[in-house]
Formats: C-alpha cells, sequence, structure tokens
C-alpha cells in the first residue's frame, strides 16, 4: 500500500511540472509561429522547445509514462533536426507539434483525474516520422554575410548563425565581447556571473572558450568570447562584461584572426536550469483550501468569543481588558486572511495564458484571420474565481471568433482590414473589482435578427438583447458550427457572471462594428463583509458591497401606488428627491412579518444599472465578516441566495444576494410593460 | 477539515465485493413504513434539531443543516411522499448521504437499525407500489416478517424532479 501511495505523491509533482513545460512550450510554439508568418527562422524558441520537450521526456520516462514518452520522443526528434536546420520549421512541422503538444496535455490531464494515459496515436507518431525537415543551405549563406573568423564559424551550429543572421535582419548589431579571468581582477567578476550581466543587456548567442598567450592579466592562458546580438550600445555591453568599450567588435565587420579555437564548452544544460526559476513554491491549491478553512473556523470561533464577552458584559462583568485582546485577535485574524488571500491570487496574464492557443485554433477551424490583441496589465484575481470565470472567457472568446468576425472576403468587401482582431483587456477597478473587457471588431448583432430566432420582441435596446440572449436555450448562432453553438451557452455565463460571481455583465454592440462584453467580477468571494438583518423573524446576512445606503423607512411618508389590472402593489419612498420602489422582503421570501408597519423599519437600496430598488427589512443587526458557502447542490440553488454562513450558533444563516434579486425584479417589470 | 467518513465511503464502494455476497443496508422509519439505503452511501447520521428554510425551495426542501463545517441541504421524506407532516421528535434523524460529489440529507421519523440483504433477495417492487409512490422505491425485500423498500435515493433527490414541478 505504502508503494501506491509514493507513486501518487511522485505523479502529482510530475503533473506539476510537465504542466509548467508545457505551457512554456506552448508558448515557443506560437512565438514560432509568430516568426513563420515573417518568414524568419526562430532559433531560440526552437531550442527551448527541445529543451522542454527533452525534459517532458525525461520525466515522464521516471514515472513510467509511455504514451507520453513516446510523444515526447518524435517532437524532441523533429525539434533537434530543426535546431540543426537553424531553427527553421515548417508550417505542417509547426502544426504537427501543436498536435503533439495538445495530445500529451490531454494525457496530462486524464492523469491529473485520475486516470490512465491513453497509449500515443498511431497515425500521429507516423506523422511525425513522414515529416522531413529542410536542412542545409543556411549556414553558408550567413558566412557569407557575416564577415566572423572561419575557426570562430565552425564552432557555431546553423541554429547559432541563423540567431546571428536573424539578429542582424531585425535591425540588431551582433558583437563580440571577450573576457578574460584571472584572480587578480579587480571587479570579482568570472564568467558565471559576466554571462549573467550580459545576458540582461544582449541576447548571447554563444560563448566560447579560446586559449590565449599567457600573461599577467590572462594567468590561465584561457579567454572567452562572448557572441551577442543586441540593440542596445557598445559602453552598456562593455560594462556588463567588465571590458573597455573599445573590447567590443562588430561582427559585420572584417576581423583581426583571432587566436585559436582553445575547447568545445557545453553550458546551456546548467544556464537553463538556473535561470528560468525564481524563487517560488508550488502549493496545490487544496493546501491553500485547508487553511483557509481553519482560518474559517477561527472567524467563527471569534463570534463566539465576542458573543460570550458581551454577555458577561452584559451580567456586569468588567471586560475592558477582554475586549483588548478580542480586538487585537480581530486584526490578526484580517491579516492572516489578507496574507492567505494573497497567496490563492493568480495572475490575469497566467489565467490567459492559453488563450493565444485557443484563438490560433479557432482561426484554423474557421478559415478566418484572426489576430489577438492582450493588456492583463498586472490585474491578479484569486484562484476560485479565476476557475469560474475562465469557462465564461472562452465562451466569449469562440463566440467573437465564431459569429463576430466575418470571413476574410466579407470583412474585404465592406472595406476592413481581412485580419479580425480580439482585443482582451483587464484592469482592477477601485472597489476591489475586475473589469475584463472582451472586444471583437466583427459584425456586432442585429436585434431583429436575434428577436426573430428566439421567437420573441425586438429588443430597444443592448439590456435587453443581452436579456435575451442570456435567456436559457437561445442561441445567436444562425447555425451550429464545429466550434460554437453547443457546450456552455450564453446563459451560463451569466450565471456565472452575475448569480455566482456577484458581479455584472455588460454588452455594448454596434452591427458591423463589432460587440464588447464587459465581465465585472470580484476580485476574491470567501469572505466578504456583509449585514445582518432580521426579516420574518429570521436572520440573514448580505455583502455590504453590493448596498447603496441603508435608508428608514417612514411608514407614513412611504406612497402606495394604485395596483395595475394584474400584478402586486407598488410602494415608492422618496430618497433625495427621486422615487424608489420599495420591496418587502418578507414577502418576497414567503415568510410573514412579525412586527408591525408602525414600527420604524429599515430599506436597504441596492442599485442596478441606472436603477435604484429598496428592500425592507425588519430590523438592522449588524456589520460583520462572514465565510460564505456557495451553495452548490440543484435543491437549494434560487435566484437571490448565494451562499450560507455561520454566524457561530453551529447553523447555516442564508446570504441574501439583492443585487440579483433585484435583476428579476426588473425584469419582471420589462417584461410586464 | 475532512471527515473520516466522507473519505472512506468511495473507498468502501470500491471494494470487490462478490454479487451475492449481503450488504449492509440502514433501516428507517417514514410514516411506519420501513425502507433502507445501502450504508455504502450513508456519510453519517443526526439528531434533528431544526433546519433555516431556503426561500423559493421545493416544499419538500426542508432547509439547510451543517455537519462538520459543511452545509447540507435536507430533504423531508414526508414531504416527499405526499404525507401528512409532523413536528420533529426525539427521533427524528438526518440520513447523510453521499450521492456522486452532492451530499444531501434525508429527514427520517425514525433510524436505529442496520440489516444485512444479499442482492438476490432485492425484487422488483410490486405494480401497486410503483404508482403510489412515485417510484421513489427501487426494489422490496422481505427480511423475517418485514417488508423492507430500497429507496431511489436519486429520484428523490434528482435535478429534473425539482425543476419539473
Amino acid at each position: 500500500m505504502s508503494a501506491g501511495v509514493d507513486l501518487k505523491d511522485f505523479l502529482a509533482g510530475f503533473l506539476a511540472e510537465a504542466e509548467d513545460h508545457l505551457t512554456q512550450v506552448n508558448g515557443n510554439l506560437l512565438a514560432v509561429e509568430d516568426s513563420l508568418s515573417r518568414k524568419e527562422a526562430s532559433p531560440r524558441a526552437v531550442r527551448d522547445l527541445f529543451r522542454s520537450m527533452h525534459t517532458i521526456k525525461g520525466l515522464s520516462g521516471m514515472v513510467g509514462i509511455e504514451p507520453i514518452v513516446d510523444i515526447s520522443h518524435a517532437m524532441e526528434t523533429l525539434l533537434r533536426n530543426a535546431d540543426n536546420a537553424g531553427g527553421r520549421l515548417s508550417a505542417d512541422a509547426l502544426d504537427l507539434l501543436m498536435k503533439g503538444a495538445a495530445a500529451i496535455e490531454e494525457r496530462v490531464r486524464s492523469l491529473g483525474r485520475g486516470n490512465p494515459a491513453k497509449p500515443a496515436s498511431k497515425p500521429l507518431l507516423d506523422s511525425f516520422g513522414a515529416l522531413e525537415v529542410e536542412v542545409g543551405g543556411v549556414g553558408t549563406r550567413v558566412e557569407a554575410s557575416l564577415e566572423l573568423d572561419a575557426t570562430l564559424v565552425a564552432k557555431l551550429t546553423p541554429a547559432e548563425l541563423e540567431h546571428i543572421k536573424t539578429g542582424v535582419a531585425a535591425h540588431k548589431r551582433a558583437l563580440r565581447v571577450d573576457f578574460t579571468p584571472s584572480p587578480t581582477r579587480t571587479d570579482d567578476l568570472n564568467i558565471t556571473s559576466v554571462r549573467e550581466r550580459v545576458s540582461k543587456v544582449a541576447e548571447i548567442v554563444r560563448v566560447l572558450p579560446i586559449s590565449v598567450a599567457e600573461t599577467a592579466s590572462a594567468p590561465g592562458g584561457l579567454s572567452f568570447v562572448l557572441l551577442v546580438v543586441t540593440d542596445g550600445d557598445d559602453a552598456t555591453l562593455a560594462a556588463a562584461a567588465g571590458a573597455a568599450p573599445e573590447a567590443v567588435v562588430p561582427l559585420t565587420r572584417a576581423d583581426t584572426p583571432p587566436p585559436e579555437v582553445f575547447a568545445e564548452e557545453e553550458p546551456d544544460e546548467a544556464d537553463a536550469a538556473s535561470g528560468a526559476r525564481g524563487n517560488f513554491v508550488r502549493v496545490d491549491v487544496a493546501r491553500l483550501d485547508d487553511s483557509l478553512e481553519a482560518l474559517s473556523a477561527l472567524v467563527v470561533n471569534r463570534f463566539k468569543l465576542v458573543r460570550s464577552m458581551g454577555e458577561l458584559s452584559s451580567r456586569g462583568a468588567d471586560v475592558r481588558e477582554l475586549a483588548v485582546i478580542v480586538a487585537e485577535s480581530g486584526r490578526q485574524i484580517r491579516e492572516l486572511r489578507s496574507a492567505i488571500m494573497r497567496m490563492r491570487m493568480v495572475s490575469v496574464r497566467s489565467l490567459l495564458e492559453r488563450v493565444p492557443l485557443l484563438v490560433r485554433g479557432l482561426g484554423r477551424a474557421t478559415k478566418k484571420s484572426v489576430q489577438l490583441a492582450m493588456n492583463t496589465g498586472d490585474a491578479a484575481l484569486d484562484k476560485s474565481v479565476a476557475e469560474r470565470v475562465f469557462p465564461a472567457i472562452v465562451h466569449l472568446i469562440r463566440n467573437a471568433v465564431d459569429h463576430g468576425i466575418e470571413s476574410p472576403s466579407v470583412r474585404r468587401a465592406m472595406g476592413k482590414s481581412e485580419e479580425g482582431t480580439i482585443r482582451i483587456t483587464a484592469h482592477q477597478r477601485s472597489n476591489s473589482q475586475l473589469e475584463l473587457v472582451i472586444e471583437d471588431d466583427g459584425r456586432g448583432m442585429n436585434r431583429k435578427e436575434v428577436a426573430q430566432r428566439a421567437r420573441a420582441p425586438v429588443p430597444k435596446n443592448d439590456i435587453q438583447l443581452l436579456d435575451l440572449i442570456t435567456r436559457s436555450g437561445v442561441s445567436t448562432a444562425e447555425k451550429v458550427t464545429t466550434t460554437s453553438g453547443r457546450g456552455l451557452g450564453m446563459d451560463i455565463v451569466k450565471r456565472v457572471v452575475v448569480a455566482e460571481l456577484g458581479g455584472e455583465l455588460v454588452l455594448e454592440t454596434t452591427e458591423n462594428k463589432g460587440t464588447v462584453f464587459r465581465l465585472r467580477i470580484p476580485l476574491s468571494i470567501t469572505i466578504v463583509d456583509a449585514f445582518t438583518f432580521l426579516c420574518g423573524g429570521e436572520r440573514f446576512v448580505t455583502p455590504v458591497a453590493a448596498i447603496e445606503e441603508i435608508v428608514d423607512v417612514d411608514a407614513a411618508r412611504v406612497v402606495k401606488v394604485p395596483r395595475s389590472r394584474r400584478g402586486r402593489e407598488t410602494k415608492l419612498i422618496e430618497r433625495r428627491g427621486q422615487a424608489v420602489p420599495l420591496f418587502s422582503l418578507d414577502d418576497m421570501f414567503g415568510l410573514t412579518s412579525s412586527t408591525t408597519l408602525d414600527v420604524a423599519r429599515k430599506a436597504l437600496v441596492v442599485r442596478r444599472r441606472a436603477d435604484l430598488l429598496a428592500f425592507e427589512v425588519e430590523r438592522m443587526l449588524g456589520q460583520q465578516e462572514v465565510v460564505v458557502r456557495p451553495l452548490a447542490d440543484p435543491l437549494v440553488r434560487v435566484a437571490g441566495v448565494s451562499g450560507a454562513t455561520d454566524l457561530g450558533d453551529g447553523k447555516p444563516t442564508l446570504v441574501v444576494d439583492l443585487a440579483t434579486l433585484g435583476d428579476s425584479l426588473l425584469a419582471a417589470r420589462e417584461a410586464s410593460t | 477539515m475532512t471527515e473520516p467518513e466522507i473519505t472512506a465511503a468511495p473507498e468502501e464502494r470500491t471494494t470487490p465485493v462478490a454479487e451475492t455476497a449481503p450488504r449492509l443496508h440502514v433501516l428507517f422509519k417514514v410514516a411506519d413504513a420501513d425502507y433502507v439505503v445501502s450504508a455504502v452511501d450513508v456519510l453519517q447520521m443526526e439528531s434533528f434539531t431544526g433546519a433555516t428554510r431556503v426561500p423559493g425551495t421545493p416544499s419538500f426542501v426542508r432547509g439547510l443543516v451543517q455537519i462538520r463545517g459543511r452545509v447540507v441541504p435536507v430533504v423531508d421524506l414526508r414531504e416527499r411522499f405526499g404525507l401528512e407532516p409532523v413536528p420533529p421528535t426525539l427521533d427524528s434523524r438526518i440520513i447523510v448521504l453521499a450521492q456522486g460529489d452532492r451530499v444531501v440529507g434525508l429527514l427520517v421519523d425514525s433510524a436505529r437499525e442496520v440489516v444485512q440483504i444479499a442482492p438476490g433477495d432485492l425484487k422488483a417492487p410490486p405494480d401497486v407500489l410503483m404508482g403510489e409512490s412515485e417510484s421513489f422505491v427501487k426494489s422490496v425485500a422481505r427480511v423475517g416478517n418485514r417488508l423492507l423498500m430500497l429507496l431511489d435515493v436519486q429520484r428523490i433527490i434528482g435535478e429534473e424532479q425539482i425543476h419539473g414541478k
């Protein structure tokens, strides 16, 4: 039994690391594609890809996942040939590599779910075998254009020569700077530190050790030639290499004959290993959840403490000292909480890491030309929110490519550029909210057409249009295509954003100009500041963030609007000269009000779009931080109740979502007019 | 924070058991009739001290209870079976069941016994029962002189049943 557990632990580590490498692989594959579209080689990306695949192969061999070994071996072989060919990959080879990476990803995910990895598909492996990589011709061309010494050139691989050539083609300068190590150097530099410093100001193509005459400044008879590509100036490079500016020599000019090359150096592996890793610890989210769970217990316990302190005080005990301690513990809990919450934050950039691949795949599947522009800044959000919102983002992107962006010929006919653009931006709003904008420059939505397909009245504005397309069962697609019209629908997008996350979804669309979706979501959802109140004799809580204001309800000044033919009586209260509809939560929840109308009651005011709505409650009890547990079970998933919390009595207290309640009231009102 | 019962249940389920070996069932009463559920699905049994009602849910959803830090919805079986409601007593129990990734409680009049039932002893319910209980009964077994009805928990808590009404 213990052996089984060991393997499990091992596997978890493998999966985490494999995912890391796959993320890098996907990024590099996209970089290669980008270079390919400009008809350039991408020696650096190809070399990184080769290393990643080599590592994945080794790791999966260690844990005995043969299917992944097979696929990564085929990919590695292809990449090695490409590296020898100067980092050139054909479009076919790139496609195949992407398929291979996807196949490995699929198996990693399958293993993550506890299922075995499927054997590598034979057709896939065969196509790797069948693919010929164009080799040759590259090296000689570089030699002709670069007047680099032949003895040095002989030491360079075609990939490295190509690297220099691409750099020059990109208007960078190819330079050589020499470094001679010596114990008498005053700057205390060695080749490792020089390499590190130079790599910050230039791309190092190769470091070649050469033998030089033994002198006082070169006691070892050894020197290093650093061949770099950079757009920086000589002085910066010289300073980084600990050399005089004159020591920097351009490679594009004839050179003095260099001394004989000393030895081959193979520093690449160690370099990659030490340079790529930062000071990070990977933590399973479940462990963070555990600590959050423990913290929740601490928060609940503090409620109990406060409550019993209140009881003590009401019996006349002196609790001043105790009160100070309790207040201090409250502060400590808040600090601990924010520390844990910070650990749970993931950057929007890493959340959207796979989006470029997605867009590329969708573009290919639909034969549309799509360009992706992402600007995510350094916004971050809680892992649990990120996981919930990601499928919604994917759905909106799918829709944008599938239904938004027109085919290249249509776009040309309309005078648009053939290439459509999807723009994704994220920025943090002040009130602990993130705004994510997904924008396309496609055909936009036609209200009449959508109404026709949904067999509904034509929406008067974008708000009504959004209501219509987020109704369950309504598809915006004329026909179901291979990529859209199945799976998650717009109704689910709205449910995730509005009901589950307590956020807001906004649509702006202009025919022939494009469509914009704005998702405003909270950065985290686990612990919230909430008001507690009584309603129909029962306690409820509601997040403070959703409440615009708490107002007194003066029964004498409530205006009763005569009821329409059907529907219930509407009440209005005045707030700063504005009439605000007043709803009784007792009635809405089917609870019997336990107090008479002449007792001063309060109302919670929420804002939905331009409207204000007031919800009358029996009595406000206070404000405190609560741990919200989402109610996931279908038995208790109802609009207006977003979760449950424990106020310290060991019984669930419902968390009321007044925003969603307000939405459903507004929707009902719009439907009846 | 993991409850041992919850983690233990799925493992037990995967333990290979011969098809004919008797299996443990939890026996409980609702309005004097005897029902059973497979003990493998039962996470724990709790006495009933009230539940938090959730507005807008069907009448048979008694509400939410908190059991070891977990919030569990409770289905009132009397209400679900369309029987006359009675106030809870000291004997009232919540049987907490795992169904897939859901955890749901059933409120019953009492639950005091476990019984071994061989799979071969479970027979299809008589037609007359089918109509009456909306086929909440999966099969019946005669143990001694008692008729035990094996509940179809999926049907009782199933999503389509909730929204169908």
